[in-house]
């Protein structure tokens, strides 16, 4: 498989503390990749050591199979958008203003400036000064420079960050279409799982600076393995027979969860329950949710 | 490097630094106008002396509180608006610093050299007896745009460091009155070697005589101090290099 990124050991240290340790990151081309992780995980760090922003105290970085370094930095940036946390602007210059910057110094042609205006749908607010933008519209402007000189890759740090549920919505469509129409990958961080189980077809999780997890979205969701929900009158009878067919049961306050069986097994143990006198009322099949996964994955729920 | 240069440019729109200029030029004006309304005949004679004098203390007062609003606003735009983590991926941050030097440092010169165009229509204005002297015109851009340079690295040093343009605008109107006090020490006192904002009235070169018994004062020539054109030139080199390094590491 072909990677725009990869990287080999990303460290980086600030005072004798790693706050990114060992990072080897594998970005498909032409995907929408989601790097998740809880807040202070290591992710901007990441992406702006990616970016060149900060330099990293070991490891390499490979941007569509060049090995970045401080020389050749700009070169291998000029065909990659940004959007760094909160976004970036001139206040004082109209949105159109701002994007003739990047525009100049991307030496892009004049016409892209109109194509992303029109692309990021913010061609009646370009000539308000950017100062007079809400967050969406800022957020939207950030996106619209990223955009510029028709990136291959495009970084985005949390870009939906203080959006409101129409704004998120907008962006994150913005997102999943642009691998597809324009041929650009998107890493784009985030801390709600949510979000990346709608965007991201390959994920990669980090936590306490080192990546755990990294993989298709769908093979994240393998690890949610099924259980069952028993709900009945008598626990201490359904317990009993649990026990004598050796299923691990865990009484919580909905009824009693096992784990998943087979067909057989199940239609087994709900002839037994109901014979055994346990009283059985329902029985529910239960899903790992995506949350449930990662919080397994780093073993963290503070941030959550 | 054009392309950088042009943004540079794109940027200062709307930010009115035309007008922060004229608005120091205007205030110049009328107090060089004060002062010439009080002067007699005789010291209308030796005009130019007199004036410049004159301008260099007032250039020591207004120019370090000029220079940091300036330094404020080329600067304070790319710390407000987040833009250095976008305007660094797309150009070296060594060059983003070039630049804004440049940028500074030409406002400074057209700055300084509308106050020489000042002197000559006052000159005229008021018949001074001597014609404008290029000496006096070399020493003049010597001692203002020098000095003034270093300070201006100072400012931009500390308008991208804090995010509150306070504590700069603070530190030019600090250096303002610093620079008033070394013209009451003498060229020897340390005072006016160690405060950059002291090396304005170091490098001065009109020198004057105040008669009591006939309260007039008559000015002459003086050569401007190498030694602290020398440490001035330092201080710019050392100043330039230091800051455009720490500002290159800085992580963003």
């Amino acid at each position: 498989m072909e990677y725009i990124v990869e990287t080999k050991g990303l460290t980086k240290s600030y005072g004798g503390k790693q706050v990114v340790k060992n990072v080897d990151l594998k970005v498909p081309k032409e995907c929408v990749y989601g790097f998740m992780g809880p807040n202070g995980a290591g992710k901007s760090t990441t992406l702006k050591m990616l970016l060149g922003l900060i330099r990293c105290t070991d490891g390499q970085a490979w941007i569509d199979g060049k090995e970045m370094n401080q020389k050749n930095r700009l070169e291998i940036l000029r065909e990659t958008g940004s959007l760094i946390e909160s976004p970036s602007y001139y206040g004082h210059l109209t949105g159109r203003e701002n994007l003739e910057i990047v525009r100049t110094l991307k030496k892009a042609p004049e016409k892209e400036v109109d194509q992303v205006l029109e692309l990021v749908r913010m061609e009646r607010q370009q000539d308000k000064k950017a100062r007079e933008y809400s967050l969406g519209m800022k957020q939207r402007l950030g996106l619209a420079a990223a955009l510029i000189g028709r990136p291959r890759l495009l970084i985005l740090d949390e870009p939906t960050n203080g959006l409101d549920p129409a704004g998120i919505q907008e962006i994150r469509e913005l997102i999943c279409e642009l691998p597809k129409r324009m041929g650009i990958t998107v890493l784009v961080s985030s801390h709600l799982l949510s979000e990346m189980d709608q965007m991201a077809d390959y994920v990669g999780i980090i936590n306490h600076g080192q990546l755990i997890f990294q993989d298709k979205l769908e093979a994240l969701h393998e690890h949610s393995k099924s259980k069952l929900l028993l709900r009945v009158m008598n626990r201490t009878a359904a317990l009993k027979i649990l026990e004598g067919r050796q299923i691990e049961g865990r009484v919580t306050e909905e009824g009693i969860l096992i784990p998943g069986l087979s067909d057989d097994r199940a239609a087994d143990l709900v002839s037994a329950l109901a014979a055994g006198g346990a009283g059985l009322y329902r029985i529910e099949e239960r899903q790992k949710s995506l949350e449930d996964i990662f919080l397994s994955l780093t073993g963290r729920r503070e941030s959550l | 490097m054009l392309r950088e240069w042009k943004t540079e440019w794109m940027k200062l729109r709307r930010r009115k630094v035309g007008l922060l200029l004229l608005a120091f030029l205007g205030f110049t004006f009328v107090w060089c106008a004060w002062i010439l309304s009080d002067a007699g005949a005789e010291e209308l004679m030796d005009g130019y002396r007199w004036i410049f004098s004159n301008l260099s203390i007032i250039n020591t007062i207004l120019l370090p509180a000029l220079l940091s609003m300036l330094a404020s606003r080329l600067c304070d735009m790319e710390i407000k608006g987040n833009t250095l983590k976008l305007i660094c991926t797309m150009e070296k941050k060594g060059r983003l610093f070039d630049m804004k030097f440049l940028t500074g440092s030409l406002y400074l010169v057209l700055y300084i050299a509308a106050e020489l165009m000042l002197l000559f229509i006052c000159g005229r204005a008021y018949g001074f007896g001597e014609p404008m002297q290029l000496r006096h015109v070399l020493y003049f851009l010597i001692q203002n745009v020098t000095v003034s340079l270093v300070i201006y690295l100072l400012q931009m040093m500390l308008s991208f460091r804090f995010e509150n343009q306070i504590i700069p605008l603070a530190a030019g109107l600090f250096g303002s009155f610093i620079g008033l006090f070394s013209w009451f020490f003498p060229d020897t006192s340390l005072f006016r070697w160690i405060f950059v904002w002291g090396h304005y009235s170091l490098l001065h070169f009109i020198g004057n005589n105040w008669d009591e018994t006939t309260r007039i004062s008559t000015f002459y020539d003086v050569e401007p101090k190498q030694a602290a054109l020398c440490l001035v030139l330092v201080l710019l080199t050392g100043g330039y290099l230091a800051g455009r390094h720490l500002f290159v590491r800085k992580e963003i």
